[in-house]
């Protein structure tokens, strides 16, 4: 009965969230729900309404996305293959319970911290980066970036070579070896496994549901909707609790919006750093804004080298015209 | 024209300073790009390429990026400069010709030692296949990466098709550009094209390398230079339209360039540049 509550309090709150929200955007609530694969979307996490879900054995949020993604990961072969030279096996196939850390069968916990006799609870995941390195960089295009904003990982083209998770300044995506197209390969000397993370539900949102830590969330601390509006919710709640907002300009700004009371720079502090449970670091750089004029010019490229050769031919040209003219006079 | 027979010197120009300065630019910043595209794959933790002094870098991603775009810009760039203005120019010693692949083999045989190599123009039939081949790989990864690199900056959301065709794409021309590139060096290990490699690093080969192997480009150059050496020679020169004449004198020419003819010539040469050719 309570599960059928819940799950009626978010879907009533179909991406356009609370009454308040609506009232707050004036905008008049769709009626039916649509696959949410164009629109550029955006979750907003409020820390003032999460309360990590302490009456429960395991957050909603975590319980939600395992059971979604319970079987997304296939069987792990008997014996993974020892990557040449260096032996690095990850395998969380026999730890598949764990809950207070990403792993590659967990994509959501959340993150404690103790500020001021007080608990903080953070639910973390891919944040869903506005121009995702993760993504950008990957060597096979795996990783991807939707028009909806969700970065997503495709299993069957992952190598799991792991680059998405060094170039993401939380180290989100989590590898599980011994699956994977790398196994039909050189699986000795190529690839060792599939990265996983969250992928926004973005299965669920073309069919027109709510992700399923969102849908979960009895306290509503989990919001999803247009960008435009989830922005402008986040920046009203954060101004109404005197509070800070996490994702709008980090890594270049986020699909990930968290409202917080209590300062980042305060929770960063205070949270365990561990694997598997990144930093909350505020103003977070990305990196590869700063090579984004070489970009540029490398776009330019074709077009100067290709005026190059007009003028130069140009040149010769009258140089070679001249000369004749010039022996014909002389 | 850049080609010309500095006879006292035994040198023939083959290069210009221009072409010098394209194959440059394209082969160093093509290397790099091998390097630091290698180095955008996870290899260098994995394979300890980090523990080698001097590349501890190799595993900073973005530290690659910078280089790779660097010389990225180099080679598109010089890439797309060669082919417009040597197009636009209509030189085409490069392009294959009809017969080149089955003349590419008497040539390789030849340098096994089966058979006898045929006259040559300045380029090997097996270089103007090369070159195409070169050509069009370059094009492939220079087409590709500027859709990746768009993405990088503009369109990190780009369709996942397009992404993907341009991803394969860029991935299987580079391990086809590597092979080219270990070919590319092989061909160079070949005795037989040593003398070549002076050309790319001066601009000029030995004339006696040139007028034994290159027989048919040393003739072009010879039919353009020999009118200034006969009004040296202060014969009269044929006053009707020189085009027939040229035609009619080719043959001889050709002539010319039989075996012992050259030998002739090496021995005719002066010793200290016979020396000078020894010390290579
Ligand atoms: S986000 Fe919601 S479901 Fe998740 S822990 Fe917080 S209150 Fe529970
Ligand atoms: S949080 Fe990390 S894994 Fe998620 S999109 Fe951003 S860079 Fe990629
Ligand atoms: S959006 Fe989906 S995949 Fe991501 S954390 Fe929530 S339930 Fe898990």
């Amino acid at each position: 009965m309570k599960e059928k509550k819940d799950f009626n309090i978010s879907r009533r709150s179909f991406l356009k969230i609370s009454a308040g929200a609506a009232a707050l955007t004036g905008v008049s609530l769709p009626k039916t729900a649509f696959a949410r694969t164009e629109e550029q979307l955006s979750t907003l996490i409020d820390l003032s309404l999460c309360n990590g879900c302490a009456d429960r054995q395991k957050p909603a949020c975590v319980g939600a996305c395992k059971a979604i993604n319970k079987d997304k990961i296939p069987q792990v072969v008997g014996n993974i293959p020892e990557p040449w030279p260096r032996k690095t096996i990850e395998d969380w196939s026999k730890k598949q319970d764990v809950a207070n850390r990403l792993t590659p069968y967990n994509f959501i916990y959340v993150h404690k911290a103790q500020i001021e006799g007080k608990t903080i609870f953070v639910p973390r995941r891919c944040m869903h980066c506005d121009n995702p390195a993760c993504a950008t960089i990957c060597p096979f295009s795996a990783n991807s970036k939707k028009k909806n904003g969700a970065v997503v990982i495709d299993q069957d083209l992952c190598f799991g070579g792991a680059k998405c998770k060094d170039v993401c300044p939380w180290e989100i995506p989590q590898r599980q070896s011994g699956v994977g197209i790398y196994l039909h390969v050189l699986p000795d000397f190529m690839g060792n496994g599939v990265m996983y993370k969250c992928d926004l539900c973005n299965d669920r949102l073309k069919e027109g549901k709510l992700p399923g830590c969102v849908e979960a969330c009895p306290r509503q601390a989990l919001l999803i909707g247009p960008r435009k509006e989830i922005e402008k919710i986040a920046d009203q709640r954060a101004r109404a609790m005197n509070g800070y907002i996490y994702g709008k300009t980090e890594n270049g700004g986020t699909a990930t919006l968290y409202v917080s009371p209590v300062s980042f720079e305060l929770i960063n502090k205070t949270i365990d750093k561990k694997p598997g449970q990144p930093n909350m670091k505020p103003q977070i750089v990305r990196r590869m804004a700063a090579t984004d004029p070489l970009a540029k010019a490398v776009l330019a490229a074709p077009a100067l080298g290709l005026a190059a050769a007009g003028a130069l031919n140009w040149f010769s040209r009258r140089k070679e015209l001249v000369k004749k003219e010039e022996k014909n006079n002389g | 024209m850049a080609e010309k027979i500095l006879e006292e010197k035994n040198l023939v120009i083959r290069h210009s300073a221009l072409e010098l300065i394209e194959h440059w630019a394209m082969a160093i910043s093509g290397l790099i790009l091998l390097l630091t595209g290698i180095f955008e794959l996870p290899v260098a933790k994995r394979y300890y390429i980090i523990v080698v002094p001097g590349l501890g870098w190799s595993a900073d991603f973005i530290t690659s990026l910078y280089l790779h775009y660097a010389a990225a810009f180099v080679f598109t760039a010089a890439g797309i400069f060669h082919l417009f203005y040597h197009g636009l120019r209509g030189e085409k010693g490069m392009i294959p010709q009809k017969g080149d692949l089955a003349a590419s083999i008497t040539v390789m045989k030849s340098l096994i030692g089966i058979g006898k190599e045929p006259p040559l123009h300045k380029y090997l039939p097996e270089q103007r296949l090369a070159y195409v081949g070169m050509a069009v790989t370059m094009l492939m990864l220079i087409a590709s990466g500027l859709v990746k690199t768009y993405k990088n900056i503009y369109a990190p959301d780009m369709s996942h098709m397009v992404l993907l065709w341009a991803t394969w794409i860029h991935n299987i021309f580079f391990v086809l550009f590597f092979l080219a590139f270990l070919a590319h060096m092989a061909a160079i290990a070949l005795r037989p094209n040593w003398p070549m490699v002076r050309g790319i690093f001066t601009g000029a080969v030995r004339l006696d390398y040139a007028r034994h192997r290159h027989s048919l480009w040393v003739n072009e150059i010879e039919q353009v230079q020999i009118v200034p050496r006969t009004v040296i020679d202060a014969t009269p020169l044929p006053t009707a339209d020189p085009a027939p004449d040229d035609e009619a004198a080719s043959p001889p020419v050709a002539e010319l360039i039989s075996e012992d003819k050259i030998d002739g010539k090496v021995e005719q040469m002066p010793e200290d540049e016979k020396a000078a050719q020894d010390k290579e």
